[in-house]
């Protein structure tokens, strides 16, 4: 079974800050859409609150467990939690992080589908965490099949774009198509730590590109309570 | 050919029929204001009662409704609201 990436050795440490800061990003996108459902409980904010709140806790995993890579820490943390080995404490990693991030991927492709049925969400999740934990290369199949998922996704924005046209909705989707790009070059970093690095840079663009339009967003309400 | 409301747009154009009647007004004033069917409005009256936007006001004649604090706060907040959801694509249509 492969369960690692190849990271080109100059990368490591700025991997774990750009995964700190994807984790920050979407914790703060995930924080104003509770805020907003909290004034309107629309469904399709909870959904996209609760959406990108897995994926954030994915991001700090992932990140934590690079950091405990890096550091002497990954033998005080198995000595804790009586894991046998690194290895162990490594793929336990891997699987909640791919477990927290396929939910929240999952989470974000129902709420676009608009079914108010969450025996249909349970169902998808099923199916996609079994394809992917028994796959005999779990990364692969993970970063395979969140690839499909977020092409569906991106869908759905480009749809929201066609239907207003508006600078805002052109923002959003080419983050997720960055996002999109950023996966599909995961697939390719099992073999090559270069994919590795670009689809960091990738997602760091996506992620770049949503906080930008959250700012915009905060600011229209400052301009318009003054 | 005009654009679909949705929910929130609704729902802010009835808040707005209420505060612009000094905070209260009858069922007959909100349906003129708001444009929408007498079912529909039942049912955004019934939905933002649950939900704390609105008070109803029962008198001797009929109904009266006005705003509560969390209706005031949708008010003020609008445009944060559309701006995030459009943005988002978390629109759900209604009309």
């Amino acid at each position: 079974m492969t369960n690692f990436m190849i990271v080109p050795p100059w990368f490591l440490g700025y991997n774990i800050i750009l995964e700190a800061i994807f984790a920050l990003v979407t914790l703060i996108v995930s924080r104003y859409a509770f805020k907003i459902h909290r004034l309107t409980e629309q469904r399709q904010l909870r959904l996209f609150g609760t959406a990108f709140l897995a994926i954030s806790i994915s991001y700090f995993i992932q990140s934590f467990l690079n950091l405990a890579i890096l550091s002497n820490l990954t033998e005080k943390i198995c000595h804790m939690v009586k894991a046998e080995n690194i290895n162990t404490l490594n793929l336990i990693g891997i699987y909640t992080y791919v477990i927290f991030f396929s939910f929240g991927l999952l989470m974000l492709f129902y709420m676009t589908l608009k079914i108010k049925d969450i025996r249909i969400f349970s169902f998808l999740l099923i199916v996609v965490l079994s394809a992917i934990f028994v796959s005999i290369n779990v990364l692969f199949m993970f970063y395979l099949i969140s690839s499909i998922i977020l092409l569906s996704v991106c869908l759905h924005y480009l749809k929201n774009y066609l239907d207003k046209k508006q600078p805002k909705t052109l923002l959003v989707l080419v983050a997720f198509v960055f996002l999109l790009f950023g996966r599909v070059h995961f697939i390719f970093a099992l073999n090559h730590g270069t994919y590795y690095v670009i689809g960091h840079i990738l997602e760091f663009g996506a992620y770049g590109l949503i906080l930008i339009n959250l700012l915009r967003v905060l600011s229209k309400n400052e301009q318009k309570t003054r | 050919m005009s654009k679909k409301r949705d929910r929130l747009q609704i729902i802010h154009d009835i808040l707005k029929a209420i505060a612009s009647r000094n905070g209260r007004i009858k069922p007959t004033h909100i349906l003129y204001r708001s444009n929408i069917s007498h079912q529909m409005l039942e049912d955004y009256l019934k939905e933002m009662m649950a939900k704390g936007f609105i008070t109803e006001h029962v008198l001797g004649q009929g109904k009266t409704y006005s705003l509560a604090p969390k209706g005031f706060e949708y008010l003020n907040k609008y445009k944060l609201i559309i701006e995030f959801t459009e943005s988002f694509g978390l629109n759900e249509d209604d009309e």
